[in-house]
C-alpha cells in the first residue's frame, strides 16, 4: 500500500509539474503585495463570473484527461478506482500549486450529487452523466430546500404527480447554490402526501432546460448571488430520471447529505486559508500598530490555536483512514469549526482594522475583509445548521435520545407546517 | 527509538486501563487525597513492576524501553481519566525530560536507571513565589563550594516536592539560571506541602539554606533546557487533560442519557444536547493536538514546538470546559463534595494554570510561531 501510495503521490506530482505552477510560499508572505481579496462568494460581475467557471472546467478536463478526475470513481464512468486516500493525497499535493478554484463544480456535483447519481442511478442516467461531470462539461446542483423545509428537509412540498411513463413536477426550491452555471439538478420531491413525512418523497435528476425550470438569481447578504430560486412548473419529468425507488427518495436524500458532510469543511485553500495564516495575521498587526497589545494578541492566540487544532483533527482524520481505521466524528467537528474559525478570523481582523473595516480606505489588505466579514454567517447555516449539526453529534455520536416527536408518524398532510403559501398548495 | 503500531498502542491502553481501573477507584483516589504522601506506595511499585511505566520512555542505554510521547500520552490520557494519584508526571515526565534535555550523559547515567526501575522517584524545582516557569525568573542562587555547590534560596509548587528522591532545581550562578540535582535527605533541604486547589497532585514549597547540590549540564545552560522540557511536559500534560475531559464528557453523556425530568431524559432537552456536543468538540480537538504533537515530537518534526504549545492551550480549554460543563449538566448532585465531578474540575483548572495559565501559554504559542 505504502509503496503504491508512493508511486501515486510522484505521477501527481509529474503531472501538476506538466501543467501548473507552484504556489507561491504563504509563509513568505509580504505585507502590501499580491492578492488581498478575501471573498468567500463570488462578488465579481456576471462576466468575469462566467470566465472563472470556465477555467474551473478547462482545469477539470485536464485532471480528467490525466486520470485525475474522479480519483475514487468506477473506471467505466470515467474513474480512477482508488480509495479515499488517495483522494485526499491528490489534494494534499494539489495545494502546494497555483491552479484554478474548482469549488463551483466540486462542491456541490462530484463532491455530493456524482455519488449519490452513483448509488441510486439507472444506468443509462450514469452513461450520459457521470462522464460529462467529472469531465467538466456538466454541473450539477442541489434542488433540496425550499422556502417552507430548511433544516426540516423531509417537510418539502414540491409535488411531482404520474403522468403516463413520466411525472409532472410543481413547486420551488431557494437557496439552491450553482443552478445559475448547472446543467442538471437533483430534485426532491413529493410523491405521496398520505405517507409519514419521510416515505411520501421521490428524487429525481432533472435537466435544468427542461421547460418549466426557470433559475432566478437570489442575491445574498454580501451583496452577490451564487445561489438562486428556482421555480418549477409544470415540469414533466421522464420515469428513467427517477434516483430510487417510488416514495423512496429520503434514501437517496441521505447519501446527499453524508456526502454534504464530508465535503463542507474541507476546503481549505484559496484566500481564505490565507486568512487563518499566522503570517498574515502578525503582518497585519504590524501594520496597524497593534502587535503589542497585549488583548489582541491573546485573542489572536486563541484564534490560532483553534485553526491549527481544526488542522491536526483532520490529519488525525486522514492518517486513521491511511491505517484502516474507520474515522470517528471528526469530519463533523471540523466542519463546525472550519464556520467558527473563520467567523472569528473575521471579526478579529475588523476589530483590529477599526474604522478602516467599514469604509475604504484604499489601504491594501483593509477593507477588503469586510467581504470575509459578511460572508460567515453563512457557514453556520450550509450544509446543515450548526444546531442540527450539534444534534447529530450529541444523537449519533454520544447516543442521547432524540427529541420526542409526533411528525415521523403523522401522515405528512396533517402536519402543522409554517410560511407563506403553506397548507393551501395541495 | 521503538515504534508502537496502532494495535500495539490500542493493546498498552487496555493494559493501562486495566490496571487503573483495579488500582485508581474513585474510592482509592479519594483515600490518596487525604494520606500522607498522596499516594500509595504500592501501586507505584506495582505500576513500576507489572507494567514498568517508570522505564516506558528512557533509552534503553539507561535501563529503559526506550519508547516516545505517543506511547506516553496513551498512558497519560489513562491516568488523567481516572486522576491517579502518583508520583508518575512528576518523574516521569518532568524528572526523565529534564534529564533527557540536559544534555549531562554522567547525570543521565547515574539517575535514570534507578528511575527506570520504580526505584528513585525526581521532580524539577522551576518554579518561585510568582509561579513563573522562566528561567529567566528565577531567584534561587547557586554559589561554589569546594567539589560542588550550595543552593539558597525558595521554590514553590514544585510537584511531589515532598517525596521525590532527586530534585532538579533551576538555580542561578553568575553565568545564568543553570541546573543542580539534590538529593532529598540534603542538609539544609526542607520541604512542606502547599494547600492546594487540586489535591490529587501534591505541590510544595521548598526551603533551601545552602544545600549541597550538584551540576547537571553546563552552568548557565538551564534556559534552553526548559524550554525544551515545557515543550515535552505540555504536550505531556494535554495528554493527560484530555483523558480527564473524555470522562468528563462520558459521565455527562451518561447521566444526560439516564437522569429523568418532566418526564424525558434531559439528554432530549436540546440545552443539554448542545452542552454535551459542545463538549465533545473540545474533547475531539484536545485529544488531535496532544496526539499530534506527540507524533511531531517523536519524528523530530520541525513544527513540534508550535504543535506543543498549541496542545497545550487547546487540551486546557478543553478540559475546563469539559469540566464545568459536566457540573452543570449533573445540576445539584454535580456540585456536592461526594459526587466526583468537582476532582475534574479542580484537576483541569490546575493543570491549566500549572506553566503559568492563558497569558503564559499564548504568548509561548506566537513565540513558537515566530511571528
Ligand atoms: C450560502 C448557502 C448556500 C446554500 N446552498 C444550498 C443548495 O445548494 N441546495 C440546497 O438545497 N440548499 C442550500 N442551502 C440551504 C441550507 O441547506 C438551509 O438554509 C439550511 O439547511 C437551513 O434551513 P433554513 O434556512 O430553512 O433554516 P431553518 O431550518 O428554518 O432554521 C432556522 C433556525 O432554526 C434552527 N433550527 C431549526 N430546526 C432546529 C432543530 N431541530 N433544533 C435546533 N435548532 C433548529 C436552525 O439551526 C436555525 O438557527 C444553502 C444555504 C446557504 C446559506
Amino acid at each position: 500500500m505504502e509503496q503504491d501510495l508512493q508511486a501515486f503521490t510522484a505521477e501527481v506530482r509529474a503531472f501538476l509539474d506538466r501543467h501548473a505552477a507552484k504556489a507561491p510560499d504563504r509563509t513568505a508572505f509580504t505585507w502590501g503585495e499580491g492578492d488581498d481579496s478575501m471573498a468567500y462568494f463570488s462578488a465579481e460581475t456576471p462576466e468575469v463570473e462566467r470566465r472563472r467557471v470556465q477555467q474551473a472546467r478547462d482545469w477539470q478536463r485536464t485532471r480528467h484527461q490525466n486520470g485525475f478526475g474522479w480519483i475514487t470513481g468506477p473506471a467505466r464512468y470515467g474513474g480512477r478506482d482508488l480509495t479515499p486516500i488517495h483522494d485526499l493525497l491528490y489534494d494534499a499535493v494539489e495545494a502546494e500549486y497555483d491552479v484554478p478554484d474548482t469549488g463551483t463544480l466540486s462542491v456541490v456535483g462530484l463532491g455530493m450529487i456524482g455519488p449519490t447519481i452513483l448509488a441510486h442511478g439507472r444506468e443509462h442516467i450514469k452513461d450520459r452523466w457521470l462522464p460529462a461531470m467529472y469531465r467538466g462539461d456538466a454541473l450539477a446542483c442541489q434542488l433540496f430546500s425550499e422556502p417552507g423545509a430548511g433544516s426540516d428537509l423531509a417537510g418539502l412540498e414540491t409535488r411531482a404527480v404520474r403522468d403516463g411513463d413520466g411525472w409532472i413536477v410543481n413547486g420551488q426550491k431557494v437557496w439552491t447554490s450553482v443552478a445559475h452555471h448547472s446543467q442538471i439538478g437533483l430534485l426532491l420531491t413529493r410523491t405521496d402526501p398520505d405517507a409519514p413525512k419521510h416515505r411520501g418523497i421521490t428524487a429525481f435528476l432533472v435537466p435544468m432546460d427542461a421547460p418549466g425550470v426557470e433559475v432566478r438569481p437570489l442575491r445574498q447578504m454580501t451583496g452577490g448571488a451564487d445561489f438562486n430560486e428556482v421555480f418549477l412548473t409544470d415540469v414533466r419529468i421522464p420515469d428513467d430520471h427517477r434516483l430510487g425507488e417510488v416514495d423512496g427518495g429520503w434514501t437517496v436524500a441521505l447519501t446527499t447529505l453524508m456526502n454534504e458532510r464530508a465535503t463542507v469543511g474541507s476546503e481549505g485553500s484559496g484566500p481564505v486559508a490565507a486568512a487563518l495564516s499566522p503570517q498574515r495575521l502578525a503582518a497585519l498587526m504590524r501594520a496597524t500598530w497593534t502587535w503589542d497589545d497585549r488583548a489582541l494578541r491573546a485573542r489572536l492566540a486563541e484564534l490560532l490555536v483553534d485553526a491549527m487544532a481544526t488542522g491536526h483533527l483532520n490529519a488525525l482524520a486522514s492518517r486513521k483512514l491511511r491505517a484502516g481505521i474507520t474515522p470517528g466524528p471528526e469530519r463533523s467537528v471540523s466542519k463546525l469549526m472550519y464556520g467558527r474559525n473563520l467567523t472569528r478570523a473575521a471579526h478579529f481582523v475588523a476589530d483590529v482594522l477599526g474604522p478602516r473595516a467599514i469604509a475604504d480606505t484604499g489601504q491594501w489588505g483593509t477593507y477588503a475583509w469586510s467581504e470575509l466579514l459578511l460572508a460567515t454567517p453563512a457557514l453556520r447555516i450550509l450544509g446543515g445548521t450548526e444546531e442540527i449539526m450539534k444534534n447529530i453529534l450529541a444523537e449519533r455520536v454520544l447516543g442521547l435520545p432524540k427529541e420526542p416527536g409526533v411528525d415521523t408518524r403523522s401522515p405528512f398532510r396533517e402536519l402543522r407546517r409554517s410560511g407563506a403559501g403553506q397548507g393551501g398548495t395541495e | 527509538m521503538s515504534v508502537s503500531t496502532d494495535s500495539e498502542l490500542e493493546e498498552l491502553r487496555a493494559a493501562v486501563r486495566g490496571f487503573l481501573d483495579a488500582k485508581s477507584s474513585e474510592e482509592a483516589v479519594r483515600k490518596a487525597m487525604d494520606s500522607t504522601p498522596r499516594f500509595d506506595p504500592l501501586v507505584w511499585t506495582q505500576l513500576a513492576d507489572q507494567l514498568r511505566l517508570p522505564a516506558l520512555t528512557i533509552p534503553e542505554e539507561y535501563g529503559g524501553d526506550g519508547f516516545g510521547l505517543v506511547e506516553l500520552g496513551v498512558v497519560l490520557e489513562e491516568m488523567g481519566r481516572v486522576l491517579l494519584c502518583a508520583p508518575f508526571f512528576s518523574t516521569v515526565v518532568l524528572g526523565v525530560r529534564t534529564l533527557l534535555a540536559c544534555g549531562d550523559h554522567e547525570a543521565r547515567a547515574r539517575w535514570l536507571p534507578g528511575i527506570a526501575a520504580g526505584r528513585v522517584t525526581a521532580t524539577l524545582a522551576a518554579a518561585e513565589d510568582s509561579g513563573s516557569w522562566d528561567a529567566a525568573m528565577v531567584s534561587t542562587r547557586a554559589v561554589p563550594s569546594g567539589e560542588g555547590w550550595t543552593l539558597t534560596g525558595r521554590k514553590s509548587f514544585v510537584v511531589d516536592g515532598t517525596t521525590a528522591d532527586l530534585i532538579l532545581v533551576v538555580a542561578r550562578t553568575t553565568a545564568g539560571p543553570s541546573l543542580f540535582a539534590v538529593d532529598r535527605g540534603a542538609p539544609g533541604l526542607s520541604a512542606e506541602p502547599m494547600d492546594a486547589l487540586d489535591a490529587t497532585r501534591a505541590l510544595a514549597r521548598l526551603n533551601l539554606e545552602a544545600v549541597p547540590a550538584r551540576l547537571v549540564g553546563g552552568e548557565g545552560l538551564a534556559g534552553r533546557t526548559m524550554s525544551q522540557v515545557l515543550d515535552t511536559a505540555s504536550v505531556a500534560l494535554g495528554a493527560e487533560q484530555a483523558g480527564g475531559a473524555r470522562r468528563c464528557l462520558e459521565a455527562s453523556a451518561e447521566y444526560a442519557r439516564n437522569r429523568y425530568q418532566f418526564g424525558r431524559p434531559i439528554g432530549s432537552f436540546q440545552a443539554v444536547k448542545h452542552m454535551c456536543a459542545d463538549m465533545l468538540v473540545q474533547v475531539e480537538l484536545a485529544e488531535a493536538t496532544a496526539r499530534e504533537a506527540a507524533r511531531l515530537a517523536d519524528e523530530g518534526g520541525p513544527e513540534f514546538p508550535v504543535a506543543a504549545a498549541t496542545a497545550h492551550a487547546c487540551c486546557s480549554r478543553a478540559f475546563v470546559f469539559t469540566a464545568l460543563e459536566n457540573i452543570q449538566v449533573h445540576g445539584g448532585i454535580g456540585f456536592t463534595w461526594e459526587h466526583p465531578a468537582h476532582l475534574y474540575f479542580r484537576r483541569a483548572k490546575s493543570s491549566q494554570l500549572l506553566f503559568g495559565g492563558p497569558a503564559v501559554y499564548h504568548e509561548r504559542l506566537l513565540d513558537r510561531l515566530g511571528i
